[in-house]
């Protein structure tokens, strides 16, 4: 059962990134389209060409991807600008169903986190009472003082054979996605494994209680209801009152109001600050007494990105915040701690999205950088290489480390063993 | 007959609270759902009066600016905030997962962003905790630990015989266990509502609106069916079931498949059956069907070119500069009703697709209660899909006026000769920004969302009369032995 949902969630997570691959590459040939019809179009005036031309960044999935969705179906994995203000584009959305995002995806990670440690207690949890029940047990301790023994091998199969199907799993996963073989792949591997023998131990400090089976059930699946649902989800609502953030609301706000404002302000009120944080471009004659020109406009939508620097600081600084209560939190509470190791490697996670959006920003200040000149001396438009701007993809740059989430899994793992070895030095005398 | 129902429910009432695990339990449920009533309360207030304070401001600048060219106000638009309903601080339902505010402007239509979900760091998959999913998740739980030996237990004892000899029916036996876990639940249920009740009451100032009032009262009715319903498959369970151990085993997996793993599954699969349009290409596609539609931009368009010859011939001039009002706005007009009509036909469409692919969910409702209740508790308490999309066309209707509005004020009151270069721009006073009223949204009426939550509800009945032929009935296939 184990292995067909475990298919199943690979299945749906590979479909789920494979979309979203087909949609990049849709977007790369709709750039070059979309460029080409703007020419045909706004040709004659570069300022307007490039006030609807746009230009896209893509966060390509990682081949791990599939195995944790994470959070990418939640921000957008595409996002195209054109050389406007950019806080007032880079936080769209894309198209989702909000539904669907509630009930969650189906993937790999799910199959591990959720799932498996269900499959545990369900083979363990009456390991020793079903002996006793059913009266072996007295029989067995009048027969032999090492009875503990039996127990012990009888859950050592289900050990090998539950971490069996988890590396068969992550084999065919490997396969199935074209995952590298690499530090990545162990680390993982490792983690998952981590976590499943936490369980294993939870699972033998109740049955080293020598409870009833009944008892052991509904103790074991409190326990995994406490972890996997009550407690991330009461989190949940704690972190959202501690740490609201009304500063995306604000910054929107601000940026509209930094450029809207300056069309009834005298023009220095917009090129001094311009040409401040742009001393290259004072080069290019500024047609003061123009009325309109694209000079200004787009320098005043820049002053609308500058004014809202401030509201931008404050969200990375409040998203921070919410990371680091987040992390100390997951610490303590391995099904939290695995999942968000997992999203991390795969680069499903709001850190990776954060950078993501920094490298939309640098990409963006790139493009201006590059057309302003053209736009400023009012140039053709054939005479600007725009035909060549191809889709960008964003890379990350490295891979984060788990090991903080390995650690954490595994003390809690020990503290259990102790607890656990004391029961049961309690039982035998 | 139905004293004896009545021995028997007490009974089992008292039995429960004997077992110091149960107590235990419920205590600890009936703690953290107050818990969950108040921080989500707390929540509510805190993040409506947010968006409040934000659609005030908003407002305040849209009418302190100055003098200027009307397509002006119409580029520099609005922002929208979604608001929450007083009651979905009861039940999230998707509120965490759609946008916040939208930015309404003539010509483009744009998406509504800032969801709390774009915030979190993958938490969110672990849910959130609401008294909904208390009620919806865990309290079934409970009513399956507090149950699932109630009849079985008896048979092991052989206590089971001695009752059905004293001249207690099966029918009476089941019915009263029943409705004795079904009161234990009532115990934790009834303080909680009246918290609510208190909270939801105090949100509105204590103006409580008709509609807001039955959609309460609608809520607790449909949860008491849906406990009803978890209870009597505890009991028949436990009825049909072998043993103890063989029923605690079943409700727990049923428990685990159809609350955990089902809506995921069927979620993905009617993902897969429907799959929707990625923005690029829903945005592609409008662009191409406005082109064909008309291309204000072209000189040589047809469409527009139509327009100016009637213009022309009904003004008897021949040259639009001629005309006594502002072509280019009137042109503008033209254009915005177009794209607005296309446009809403694909965000129909869209829509469309994704109501296709939450009916597999709401289908297999059939199969599984708690998937309908989710439903209709969402719809309730205005926090589902449809009250999501509603926004969205109060928005769009909004936006669409905002742009006409300023259409107008240029066509009737911007000269219809340019400046030149170095001239001054034309404006209006700003007195005339006032007549734009500010973006109110509303929720729907409650028999508006009743009648799309028609399969839902159908298929909870469904469930209610099922579990109810089967109390009555199910007697000739258990065995006492």
């Amino acid at each position: 059962m184990l292995l067909i949902t475990g298919f199943a969630g690979l299945y749906f997570g590979k479909t789920f990134i494979a979309r979203q691959q087909a949609v990049i590459e849709k977007a790369a040939i709709l750039q070059k389209k979309n460029t080409l019809t703007n020419i045909d179009h706004f040709g004659n005036d570069i300022g307007l060409l490039f006030f609807h031309n746009k230009f896209t960044m893509a966060n390509a999935p990682d081949h791990w991807a599939a195995f944790a969705n994470g959070q990418r179906d939640i921000n957008p994995y595409l996002i195209s600008v054109t050389m406007l203000g950019l806080e007032g584009q880079l936080y769209d959305t894309d198209i989702n169903n909000p539904v669907s995002l509630l009930l969650g995806y189906m993937d790999l990670s799910f199959v591990f986190i959720f799932l498996f440690p269900l499959v545990i207690i369900a083979f363990t949890y009456n390991l020793l009472s079903e002996q006793k029940e059913s009266g072996i047990w007295s029989l067995l301790r009048a027969q032999t003082n090492r009875s503990f023994q039996v127990i012990w091998q009888k859950f050592l199969v289900r050990v090998v054979v539950v971490l069996s199907v988890a590396l068969l799993l992550l084999f065919t996963a490997m396969l199935y996605l074209a995952l590298p073989q690499d530090l990545t792949l162990l680390s993982v591997t490792v983690l998952i494994l981590l976590y499943l023998t936490f369980w294993f131990v939870v699972s033998f400090f109740f049955i080293s209680l020598g409870k009833s089976s009944n008892f052991n059930a509904s103790a074991l699946i409190a326990v995994w209801v406490l972890l996997c649902i009550v407690i991330p989800a009461s989190f949940n609502l704690f972190l959202t009152r501690k740490y609201p953030v009304p500063e995306a609301l604000q910054n929107v706000i601000n940026q509209r109001e930094g450029y809207h404002e300056k069309w009834d302000m005298a023009k220095e009120v917009t090129m001094k600050p311009f040409f401040k944080h742009y001393p290259q471009l004072k080069k290019y004659p500024f047609p003061e007494r123009k009325t309109f020109s694209w000079y200004w406009y787009y320098a005043m939508q820049q002053m609308g990105d500058d004014q809202a620097a401030a509201s931008r600081l404050a969200i990375e600084r409040k998203l921070a915040s919410r990371q680091h209560f987040t992390d100390v939190f997951a610490f303590f509470f391995p099904s939290i701690q695995t999942q968000l190791g997992v999203s991390k490697i795969a680069g499903s996670d709001l850190n990776t999205h954060l950078a993501f959006q920094q490298a939309v920003r640098k990409y963006h200040e790139q493009i201006r950088l590059h057309f302003y000149p053209a736009i400023f001396l009012n140039q053709s438009v054939n005479d600007t290489d725009i035909k060549d701007f191809k889709l960008k993809k964003y890379n990350r740059k490295e891979v984060p480390h788990i090991w903080v989430n390995m650690l954490s899994v595994s003390l809690l793992t020990l503290v259990m063993m102790g607890a656990t070895a004391f029961n049961l030095k309690r039982f035998n005398s | 007959m139905s004293g004896r129902i009545n021995t028997i429910a007490k009974q089992t009432f008292k039995a429960a609270f004997n077992n110091s695990a149960t107590l235990a339990l419920t205590l600890l449920l009936g703690l953290s759902l107050c818990l969950a009533t108040y921080v989500g309360w707390q929540n509510f207030k805190m993040q409506n009066n947010q968006r409040l304070h934000y659609k005030a401001l908003v407002r305040a600048q849209w009418l302190a600016k100055p003098d200027k060219h009307p397509h002006r106000m119409a580029h520099y638009g609005y922002l929208a905030f979604r608001e929450k309903h007083e009651l979905s601080f009861f039940d999230f339902g998707i509120e965490s997962f759609a946008g916040v505010s939208i930015f309404l402007e003539a010509h483009k239509q744009n998406t509504v962003n800032f969801s709390e979900a774009g915030f979190t760091n993958g938490m969110l998959s672990f849910g959130e905790i609401s008294v909904a999913m208390v009620l919806q998740l865990l309290v079934p739980l409970l009513i399956f630990f507090l149950g699932y030996n109630s009849i079985s237990a008896e048979r092991e004892s052989g206590t089971l015989k001695i009752i059905l000899c004293q001249d207690v029916s099966w029918k009476q036996l089941l019915w009263g266990k029943t409705i004795g876990i079904i009161s234990i639940c009532l115990a934790i249920f009834i303080p909680l509502i009246l918290l609510t009740i208190l909270l939801w009451a105090s949100l509105s100032h204590w103006q409580i609106s008709m509609d807001s009032a039955l959609r309460l009262l609608l809520l607790v009715l449909t949860y008491a069916i849906y406990s009803f319903i978890m209870s009597a498959i505890t009991v028949l369970v436990s009825a049909f079931a072998r043993s103890s151990k063989s029923s605690l085993i079943t409700l727990l997996a049923c428990w685990i498949f159809f609350m955990v793993i089902m809506p995921r599954i069927t979620q993905a699969v009617g993902m897969k059956i429907h799959p929707s349009q990625s923005k690029i290409e829903f945005a592609d596609a409008i662009a191409t069907e406005v082109h064909q539609q008309g291309d204000s931009h072209d000189p040589n368009d047809p469409h527009y070119a139509a327009i100016k010859d009637s213009l022309l011939k009904a003004y008897a001039v021949d040259d639009v500069k001629k005309l006594p009002f502002n072509y280019g706005g009137y042109i503008m007009a033209e254009g915005e009703k177009i794209t607005s009509k296309i446009y809403s036909k694909h965000q129909d469409e869209l829509n469309k697709i994704f109501e296709k692919q939450n009916s597999i969910t709401t289908v297999t409702g059939f199969l599984n209660p708690y998937l309908s209740l989710k439903h209709i508790s969402m719809a309730l308490t205005a926090s589902d899909f449809n009250t999501y999309v509603d926004f969205q066309q109060q928005a769009e209707t909004y936006r669409y006026q905002l742009a006409q509005k300023m259409n107008k004020l240029q066509i009737e009151k911007i000269s219809n000769i340019k400046p030149g270069d170095e001239e001054k721009p034309l404006a209006i006073s700003k007195a005339n920004w006032a007549e734009q009223p500010d973006f109110d949204y509303h929720f729907k009426q409650l028999d508006t969302v009743l009648s799309k939550e028609l399969l839902a509800l159908s298929a909870l009945t469904f469930w209610l009369v099922v579990t109810v032929i089967l109390l009555q009935y199910s007697n000739r296939w258990i065995k006492t032995i």
